[in-house]
């Protein structure tokens, strides 16, 4: 079993030459929740619906679960909850899952069980036998996360997994993708919510204007700066002026009146600077009661590699003139 | 493909337009056999009074009774047809449905070849049934107007009577799965419509010996094969009821010159191309 389960060699998907995604080639290993963010028409959808066969790439190659796209075999173990999701609502919702599994192939001596362990692991015990019609926007979303996941699949793709859904629902189905990780699934989550990427993926792309613009560890990715907040006696702006060879900015941050020193948010070139900062600190006179290394927000990584593609993209063509 | 078969074979039965169809067409029944019933007893009242009355004027109304019978069940079947497929894929790929059920491991021609199956198998039952309707309604009802048809005969005509919506379900699909419900409903009925104009401009250039007329009618006849499968019908229960009179008084809603088996291999034929086209359209197309 191989321990990539997405790879893609420049698929590129155009409409006439325009928008759509391109260029793109990644890797994504199993086991994972990987984030594929970037905001809305950034070409998102537009990469699962070709992964999935449902368009036809204008360019590049790509593999599902070890097999080329296109090919019914990649489809096999692979779930899909789309972004627009529309059932066959005059189906009930015990009807619509049993017809999925199916068509996925769940042997029918399953099919009963997995069905009332899916209904209740999306909050829909109870409500199988009502018309997808009568569901709620909320509800509809929640038994198509229950349909992608009747086959038992290996990957699923969530695109926009929590569009339709209230806050606890959100909840939900963050809980849920963990879940899948713990057993071991890969979940492709398709998603222009920072947040949400934030708290559950592991590997992200980020995707800006039909291109891919980074890939990676949301570990490694998010190391683009280093920064640490600090709470410190004698601080002032002239200091931080003198010590512009080491850090990048400072920035006071709100403190209160019952502590001791005032509170700054630093930003250094690299994590080695850290001890180095605490030295120029201590031979300045400064009296540090508290040091914490700050995650940068998913958004200040979004923003970073955007930026700096698109300085790449100015610099490509200023080179070419 | 059976379970896609099984899913279009649901959804036109769970649709009201099915419901609402079974119950115009028990109406239809009903009221063609009033029709039938009262149109025999005064026929029959007529020839109890004129002795030797004409046998042919008797055969004329009756074939022309249950021609008309025939050729409005056929058009019934065609419409439930056109507005059951035209959109079964349009219709599921605009409103995204589609994608879920591609995303599993299944051939984009199966999902066709199983509409085709699934309402083929639905309106073929229909189109059965209804001729059965008609037949049952002349012979219960028809008194002097009662149409003698050998078993064989009308067992042939029943099943070249419903292969017609198979014929329709297979241009549609292809239709569907290239363009818009409406614009592939559109088409399909005004290409319905030209076989229908065109079969009887040809029935009446052959009663006036025409050649404009009757090439005008076999021109329709090979864009649109429907209308000579219904003909092709009439005349199997007709000719086969050893009375030349027949022949001559079916008028326009019969066949005045038998459609040739060359054309119902055509017909076939044109039926299973459209599938293929479909099949391959549906393949192609991005969703």
């Amino acid at each position: 079993m191989s321990d990539i389960v997405i790879s893609t060699w420049g698929l590129t998907k155009q409409f006439d030459g325009r928008a759509g995604c391109r260029d793109i080639t990644l890797q994504v290993p199993r086991g994972v929740v990987f984030g594929f963010l970037g905001p809305n028409g950034a070409g998102k959808s537009t990469f699962v619906r070709t992964m999935l066969g449902l368009l036809h790439p204008t360019a590049g190659r790509a593999e599902l679960l070890g097999k080329p796209i296109g090919n019914i075999e990649a489809r096999r173990k692979v779930g899909y909850l789309p972004e627009l999701f529309r059932y066959q609502d005059w189906l009930t919702g015990l009807q619509l899952l049993e017809t999925h599994a199916e068509l996925a192939g769940v042997p029918r001596s399953l099919r009963r069980e997995r069905i009332r362990h899916l209904l209740e692991r999306v909050g829909l015990t109870g409500r199988e036998n009502d018309k997808i019609r009568g569901y709620s926007k909320g509800m509809q979303q929640r038994i198509g996360i229950a349909c992608a996941l009747i086959g038992d699949p290996e990957l699923v793709f969530l695109d926009e997994p929590t569009s339709a859904l209230d806050p606890i629902g959100r909840r939900e189905v963050r809980d849920l993708m963990m879940d899948l990780r713990r057993e071991g699934k890969t979940v492709f989550l398709n998603s222009h919510l920072l947040s949400e990427v934030e708290n559950v993926c592991d590997h992200v792309a980020i995707v800006h204007k039909s291109d891919l613009v980074v890939q990676g560890e949301w570990r490694k990715l998010s190391d683009v700066q280093t920064q640490v907040e600090i709470r410190a006696e004698g601080v002032s702006l002239a200091l931080w002026q003198a010590l512009q060879h080491l850090i990048v900015s400072a920035k006071p941050l709100e403190s209160s009146v019952m502590m001791t020193g005032s509170r700054w948010l630093i930003q250094l070139s690299h994590e080695e600077q850290v001890p180095d900062l605490v030295e120029c600190l201590h031979r300045e006179g400064v009296r540090l009661y508290e040091l914490t290394p700050r995650q940068p927000a998913l958004e200040d990584v979004f923003l970073h590699w955007v930026g700096r593609k698109e300085a790449e993209h100015a610099h490509h063509r200023e080179t070419l003139l | 493909m059976l379970t896609i078969a099984k899913l279009s074979y649901k959804e036109t039965l769970y649709k009201r337009i099915f419901l609402i169809t079974i119950l115009m067409t028990l109406a239809y029944v009903l009221f063609y056999g009033i029709a039938t019933h009262y149109a025999a007893k005064q026929i029959g009242d007529q020839l109890s009074n004129e002795i030797g009355a004409a046998q042919m004027e008797q055969q004329m109304l009756a074939t022309q009774l249950i021609g008309v019978g025939l050729y409005f069940a056929s058009f019934i079947t065609a419409l439930l047809s056109i507005l059951a497929t035209v959109g079964s894929i349009a219709g599921e790929i605009e409103s995204h449905q589609i994608d879920t059920i591609l995303s599993r491991p299944l051939h984009r021609r199966d999902v066709v070849l199983g509409k085709f199956i699934g309402l083929g198998g639905l309106l073929v039952i229909y189109a059965a049934c209804l001729f059965i309707a008609i037949l049952l309604v002349n012979l219960n009802f028809g008194g002097a107007l009662h149409v003698s048809v050998p078993a064989s005969s009308m067992l042939t005509g029943m099943l070249l009577f419903a292969l017609q919506p198979l014929i329709l379900i297979a241009v549609a699909l292809w239709l569907s799965a290239r363009m818009s419900t409406i614009n592939g409903g559109i088409i399909l009925i005004i290409l319905y419509g030209i076989g229908f104009v065109g079969g009887f401009l040809e029935q009446i250039g052959q009663a006036l010996n025409n050649h404009a007329l009757v090439n005008i009618g076999i021109v329709s006849s090979l864009v649109f094969p429907l209308d000579s499968l219904f003909r092709r019908t009439m005349s199997q229960l007709f000719n086969s009821a050893n009375d030349p009179l027949n022949i001559a008084a079916q008028g326009l809603f019969g066949s005045l010159a038998e459609p040739t088996t060359s054309m119902l291999i055509y017909t076939l034929l044109y039926g299973v191309v459209f599938l293929l086209f479909a099949m391959r359209k549906f393949s192609k197309r991005d969703l």
